[in-house]
Parts: structure tokens; sequence; C-alpha cells
């Protein structure tokens, strides 16, 4: 059963009298612990999409089962617990908490917290290098630690599936490689699944899959 | 505890926009609490000298005035003592000798009749309370030196010498004197009449004054003029009289909870304890440079000032405070009164006891607070008539006015948080969540702003406590009334327009507890609900829509 699996998905918005199709009767499957790549230009329909799938956004039509549950449908309380544990996301501007520090950043993530969690936090810290940056405010980061720290956020609840829209949007592109890495290595070496929306050539290297969209619609790719 | 950590952070990790909101909210309830607590205090002042009455236990005033309409409806006998009352009987030959120094006090009840104490038991029980009796005396004060009133002019007694220069006899007239009288020698002779003897010398003397010239038959006289004194008035008196009008009130001191003055009213020295003593008006005292334990001469007595006064019945005051027996038997009014301050068995029925007591004392005026306050015009009035108004309507906008500050300010600062909230959904945070934590911030700088906001208030407040404002109020006095006023007031004229007491209030801001809560509510329950307002709406954004805030 593949994890992630879209179905007809449409997301349509209107714009005054004019309907934007920005997903367009989209089918995909993802297998569990594949990298899939998303390419195409702007405006195409890539974040939408990513949207879709990790359940920020309702399709208008459609359905998007995540490991076989189609949570088009389902409740926000049920859509809010699926985003909490299933889902990690990474943005392109890194959406930090500007007034937490980078511990707290990721410690926010946690719902009930025990005596446990502070050395998980600490701990998932120092695998992405940032242990000596533990307390520092987000405005006092690089760009690359920052998306690092995003990183870690996502990973802290353990979820199966990370969704990085444009990781690298913001870096340069050695730290965007970086990055790149990093997020590779959380599918092969953790299994995770992992969608990354990228323009970056560098992705290709490590993806299962790689899908282009053009105007919402899914075009096939070698 | 993670969120508080997280709402602390917020707080303090952003304090530029804490102390914006924080300072915004602040403003808004101190201008509340400042607005209200000026606007109180204009009141209580306002009341204070509207409603004079109440200062001294007081619903009604009662007194019989001097007015044409009133004159008509007393008796002839009664206008007599009345007329009687209001006279001076100046006699300056009873002052003493010429030259003599004198010192008189004339005692009037001015414009407000005196009438007998006896009266007083004419008070309906069951409309009355309580009455205390006053009598408010205008005294005119004259001294100086016993003028010279006559002149006596004194006349007669005089010698009064005609002297005549006679011409002599000339050769011929002597010649027939002497033929006269050698003629009544011969005669005399002839009769055999001694010319020695009485009889002879009558005879030879008529027979030489019928022979005597013309001119020397005249008399040469003396006489004195009788003496006689006149008496004569001399027209205007040039004296170094002065005079002068104060105004002197018999307290009755049976009572200490009504009456023209009580003694929580004086504001240093005592209340009376004895005799001869004198409680002075702190304005009069002031202007007299009196100092407590002197003496003051009144009628005749010395007395010794045992207290300062502030009198709060502004209509009825007086420069000088005796108890009432001793005013009365200084003036010579034994058992007269002229005032009643009257406190109303029910404040329901102020005005029915007004109307009843009007009935009991024929001519009488009964004045209550409604009368009171038509007497009272100036600053303080405008003020407060200002302010009346203020508190009607433009307290209502201050406060919605100030509550729309706040939520503003408040949707403000929860809006420019979409993202941050788009992103805390993201990583699975439920909206409960999310509205517990934006409302507990706004919560904390609502009591931030509440307190900030009554600090403000409590220093504008005592600022302008520092800054004197005082507010006058005048009111036309009916008890200083000059002679004049009266003689005025005779013949139906109007009240002397320049006998007014002016009563400066200070205005002191005082805010209470209700106030600083009620301003320290809007910015506490202002930014608790337009947070929860804007963190529910935020909170049912699509966590895409929030995402892509580009704020
Ligand atoms: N909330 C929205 N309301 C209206 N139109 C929207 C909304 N979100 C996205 N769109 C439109 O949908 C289309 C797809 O947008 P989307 O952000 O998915 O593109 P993208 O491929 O991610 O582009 P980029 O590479 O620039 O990020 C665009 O035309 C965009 O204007
Ligand atoms: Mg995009």
């Amino acid at each position: 059963m593949p994890i992630i699996k879209a179905k007809n998905l449409s997301k349509r918005y209107q714009q005054g009298n004019k309907t934007i199709n920005a997903v367009d009767g989209v089918n995909l499957e993802v297998e569990k612990g594949d990298l899939l790549a998303v390419i195409g230009p702007s405006g195409s329909g890539k974040s939408t999409l990513l949207m879709l799938i990790g359940g920020l956004d309702r399709p208008t039509s459609g359905e998007i089962e995540i490991n076989g549950v189609n949570i088009a449908k389902i409740s926000d309380a049920k859509l809010t617990n699926i985003r909490r544990n299933t889902m990690g996301y990474v943005f392109q501007n890194f959406n930090l908490i500007p007034t937490l520090t980078a511990a707290q950043n990721v410690e926010a993530v946690i719902a009930k917290r025990t005596s446990h969690d502070r050395k998980r936090v600490m701990a998932v810290l120092q695998q992405l290098s940032l242990d000596q940056r533990a307390h520092h405010l987000p405005s006092l980061l690089s760009g690359g630690e920052q998306q690092r720290v995003a990183i870690a956020r996502a990973l802290i609840n353990e979820p199966d599936i990370i969704l990085a829209d444009e990781p690298t949007g913001n870096l340069d592109s050695k730290t965007g490689e970086d990055i790149i890495r990093i997020l590779a290595d959380l599918k092969t070496k953790h299994g995770k699944t992992v969608v990354i929306i990228t323009h970056s050539e560098y992705v290709k290297k490590f993806a299962t899959k790689v899908v282009e969209i053009r105007d919402g619609k899914i075009t096939p790719t070698r | 505890m993670f969120y508080l950590r997280y709402l602390w952070a917020e707080l303090t990790r952003r304090w530029s926009k804490t102390l914006t909101v924080t300072f915004g909210l602040a403003m808004a309830s101190a201008i509340i609490i400042v607005i209200i607590s000026v606007s109180q205090s204009l009141s209580t002042a306002q009341d204070k000298v509207l409603n004079p009455l109440q200062n001294v236990g007081t619903d009604i005033i009662v007194t019989r005035s001097v007015d044409a309409e009133n004159m008509a409806a007393i008796d002839e006998t009664s206008r007599n003592d009345m007329m009687e009352d209001n006279s001076i009987g100046m006699n300056l030959a009873e002052l003493g000798d010429p030259g003599e120094a004198f010192s008189k006090d004339n005692f009037m009840p001015g414009s407000m009749l005196t009438f007998d104490a006896a009266e007083m038991d004419n008070l309906n029980p069951t409309l009355v309370k309580e009455a205390a009796a006053g009598l408010i005396m205008t005294v005119m004060h004259q001294e100086g030196t016993v003028p010279d009133i006559t002149v006596d002019i004194t006349t007669g007694g005089e010698t009064f010498e005609v002297n005549e220069d006679i011409e002599p006899m000339t050769d011929g007239e002597r010649a027939a004197q002497d033929a006269a009288r050698t003629k009544a020698e011969a005669e005399l002779k002839e009769r055999g009449v001694d010319p020695r003897s009485h009889e002879g010398m009558e005879y030879m003397r008529d027979a030489m004054d019928a022979a005597m010239p013309e001119r020397f038959r005249q008399k040469s006289m003396t006489f004195v003029a009788p003496s006689r004194t006149y008496r004569q008035e001399v027209g205007p008196i040039e004296t170094n009289i002065s005079t002068g009008n104060l105004t002197v009130a018999g307290v009755d001191t049976t009572k200490t909870d009504i009456g023209l003055i009580l003694p929580g009213q004086v504001t240093s020295g005592a209340w009376f304890s004895g005799a001869d003593q004198v409680i002075a008006n702190k304005a009069y005292a002031d202007k007299k440079s009196y100092a407590l334990g002197g003496t003051i001469e009144l009628g005749g007595k010395a007395l010794t000032l045992v207290g300062i006064v502030e009198p709060q019945l502004y209509t009825n005051t007086a420069d000088l405070y005796l108890p009432l027996a001793d005013l009365q038997s200084m003036s010579g009014k034994a058992d007269r009164i002229n005032i009643i301050l009257v406190k109303s068995t029910n404040a329901q029925s102020v005005e029915e006891t007004s109307t009843a007591l009007e009935d009991a004392f024929v001519g009488a005026k009964a004045t209550d607070s409604n009368d009171t306050a038509k007497e009272v015009t100036g600053s303080l009035v405008n003020a407060a008539n200002l302010t009346n108004r203020f508190i009607g309507v433009t307290s209502i906008i201050v406060i919605a006015a100030a509550f729309i500050i706040v939520s503003l300010l408040t949707v403000f600062s929860v809006n420019k948080r979409i993202r941050e909230i788009g992103t805390l959904k993201a990583i699975g945070w439920s909206n409960t969540r999310i509205v517990r934590q934006v409302v507990a911030e706004n919560i904390v700088l609502g009591v931030f702003g509440a307190v900030c906001g009554i600090g403000l208030a409590v220093g504008a407040i005592a600022l302008m406590n520092h800054y004197d404002i005082s507010l006058t109020a005048t009111v036309a006095n009916a008890s200083t009334d000059s002679p004049f006023g009266f003689a005025r007031r005779m013949f139906g004229g109007e009240t002397d327009a320049s006998n007014s007491t002016t009563t400066t209030v200070q205005l002191t801001v005082a805010s209470t507890y209700l106030t600083m809560l009620l301003g320290s509510l809007v910015a506490i329950v202002g930014s608790f609900v337009a947070g929860t307002l804007a963190a529910l709406k935020a909170s049912k954004m699509k966590p895409q829509e929030a995402l892509r805030n580009l704020e």
C-alpha cells in the first residue's frame, strides 16, 4: 500500500470570475521510503499539491490517502493529529517562531511533554549539529542553521512523512546541498518518506521518483 | 510549562510591541479613569455649592423676607414691628459729650425679618424631623468722636451809649433862658413860693425847659440790651465717624447636626464652650487678620475668638458667629429669630413640607435645594453642567473609543502573527491550544495596560491637584443685606447686584476604586474580547492561507 495516494486530486481557486486550477486531476502514488522530487515552473501548483498531501489544505475534489486514510474528508481534529504525528514540514522561509530559541522551536511541537523530552530535543539538535546553537534565537542563526532547526522540528515527533517546500530556496547552493543531503539521509538512514519541491538538480541524484507539474497537471518525466 | 515560557518569550522578546500595546491600553484606561474622576469630582463640588443645605443637615430654610408681596401679607402690627426692627435710631447726643470717642454697633435683621422664637412651635412634627433656629443680623458699626452738633449764639447784654454833639446856645437863646428864669423867679415871688422849695424848683425847671431851644429837649440816655442766647443746629455734621457693615449670626448651639454652622466645619480652634465667645468666618478672619484667642469687640462686649469656621451654607453666611442667646441679648432682640433650618422627616416629602411651612408661617419663604441651586452661577456651574452633559453622552463615546483603540491594537498585534499561527497549525497545534496561547498573552497585556493605566491616571490626577484648579460659584447672599438693599426691597426693587458671595471651590479630583476598576476593565476586557475574537478567527484560517499570509 502506498503511503501517499492521490486520486484525481484537484484544487481550484476562484479569483473574481476567473477559476484557477492550481492542482488539476492529479493521480500520484508514493511508497514508504520513497524520495519524491516535485519540479515545475513557478505558479504551476507545486506548493498547493504539497499542502494537500500534508493536510494543510483540503482539496476541491478528489481523494488524498495517507496510510490508506482519505484525509480529504476527516475532521479538523483528526487532521491536526495527522499533521502532528505523521507529517514533518520544512518550508522555504523556515517559518521558525522568532521569539523562541532553537530548542524551544523544536519543543513547541511536543503536545504532552515528559521529563524525557528535553533530552530528545537535544538529541535531535545534536543529530543536526545544532547542539551549540540550541539556545539561540532564530535571528542569530544562519540560513542553513535555521533550516536545520526546521528539520529538527519536523523530526521531533518521528513522523513517517517529511514534506519540504523548496527547502533550499533561500540558501546558497553549498548550504542547499547540505540540506538536501540531510533530507536524503532521512530517507536512506531512517526510512522516512520524503517529498521535496525543488528547482535543484542536486535532488535528482537522491530521488527515487521525480514528477513535473505544469498548470496543475502532472506531466510524465523520464 | 511551555506555554508560560512561550508567553513570556512573546512579551519580552517583542518588547516594543508589548510596550506599544501596553501604553495604548494604559492610555485608554487612564483617559476613562481621569475623565470619570474629574466629572465626579465636579459634580461633588457642584453639589456642595448647589445644595449647600445638605452641608448643614438641612432640607429647607424658613425665612421671612422683605418684599412687597410678603409685606402685604403681614398684618399691620407685625409690619410695624418689623419696620421698627430695621430702623436704626442714632441719637448723636446720646453718644456722649462732643469730642468724646465712641464706638457703637447697631444690629439690624436686614432683609430677613425677625419673628418670635415661639413660632418654632408651629412646626409640624410629622413633617419636620429636626429644626434649628438662627438669627442673622447686619451690624452697622460706627465709631469716632462725638461731634459738636450745636452752635450757641448769645445776643443782647451790650451797653449802648448814645452821644450827640449839640450845638451850643446862641447869645439870644441864652438871653431868652435868663429872661425865662428871671420871669419865673418873679412869678414865684409874686405867689409867695420859695424858689428853693421843691415846688419852686420844679416850676423853675419847667419854665426854663420851655424856654430851651428845641434841640436841647432831646434826652441823652444809656441802655443795656437784654442778654438772649439762641441755639442753632448747624448744617451737615462734619465728623470722623466711620461706619462698617458686618454680618453676625446667632447659632442654635443646642443642635450639632443642623445649624448655620456645625462643629465639624470649624477648621481651626474650637466650638463654643463658654460665655463671650465668637467664631469667625475664615474669609472674614483673614481679611481682618484676626488670630485665634484674640479679642473682637462687638456690641460693646469683648469676645474671645475661639474658632475659625468655613461655613458650608453659602447662601446664608455671616462674618461672625455667636451663640443665639448671646446675639439676641446683645442686639436687644430677646427671643427673636429670623431663620429656621428644617430637616424634613422624609427626603421625598421635602416639597410637601415646604408648602406646609409656607402656610404655617405667614409671609414666610421656604427655600429648598432647588431654590438655592438657582441662585448659583459661575465657572463651577458651567464646568459641572458641561460635565453633566459630558457624563451623559461623551463618556460613552470615550469608553467606546477607548474600547475601539484597545480592540484595534489587539487585533493588529494578533494579525501580525497570522503566519506564526499557520506554522503552529502546521506543526500540529490544535485550535484550542492556539487560542489559549494568544488569549493568555492578551490578558497579560490587558493587565499590564490596566496597571499602567491606573498609574498614569493617578499621576495625571495628582498633577491636576498640584496645579490648584479652582472654580468659582457666585451665590446671591440673602443675609448680608445692606439697609439700602432693604429699603430698595421695601419698594419692591431688585436685590443689590453687588451683594453676592463668590465661593471658590477647590477642585479636588479623587478617583474611586470603582472608577479605577472601570478603567482597568476596559483594558482587560477589551483586550480579552478582541484577543479572543482575533485568535479564534486566525485559528479558523486554513494553515495554507495562514502560511501564505505575507505579513
Ligand atoms: N489561496 C490562493 N488563492 C488564490 N490563488 C491561489 C492561492 N494559492 C495558490 N494560488 C494560485 O495557484 C497557483 C499555484 O500556486 P502554487 O503556490 O501552488 O505554485 P508553485 O508551483 O508553488 O509556485 P512557486 O514555484 O512560485 O512557489 C498559482 O497561480 C497561485 O496564484
Ligand atoms: Mg511554491
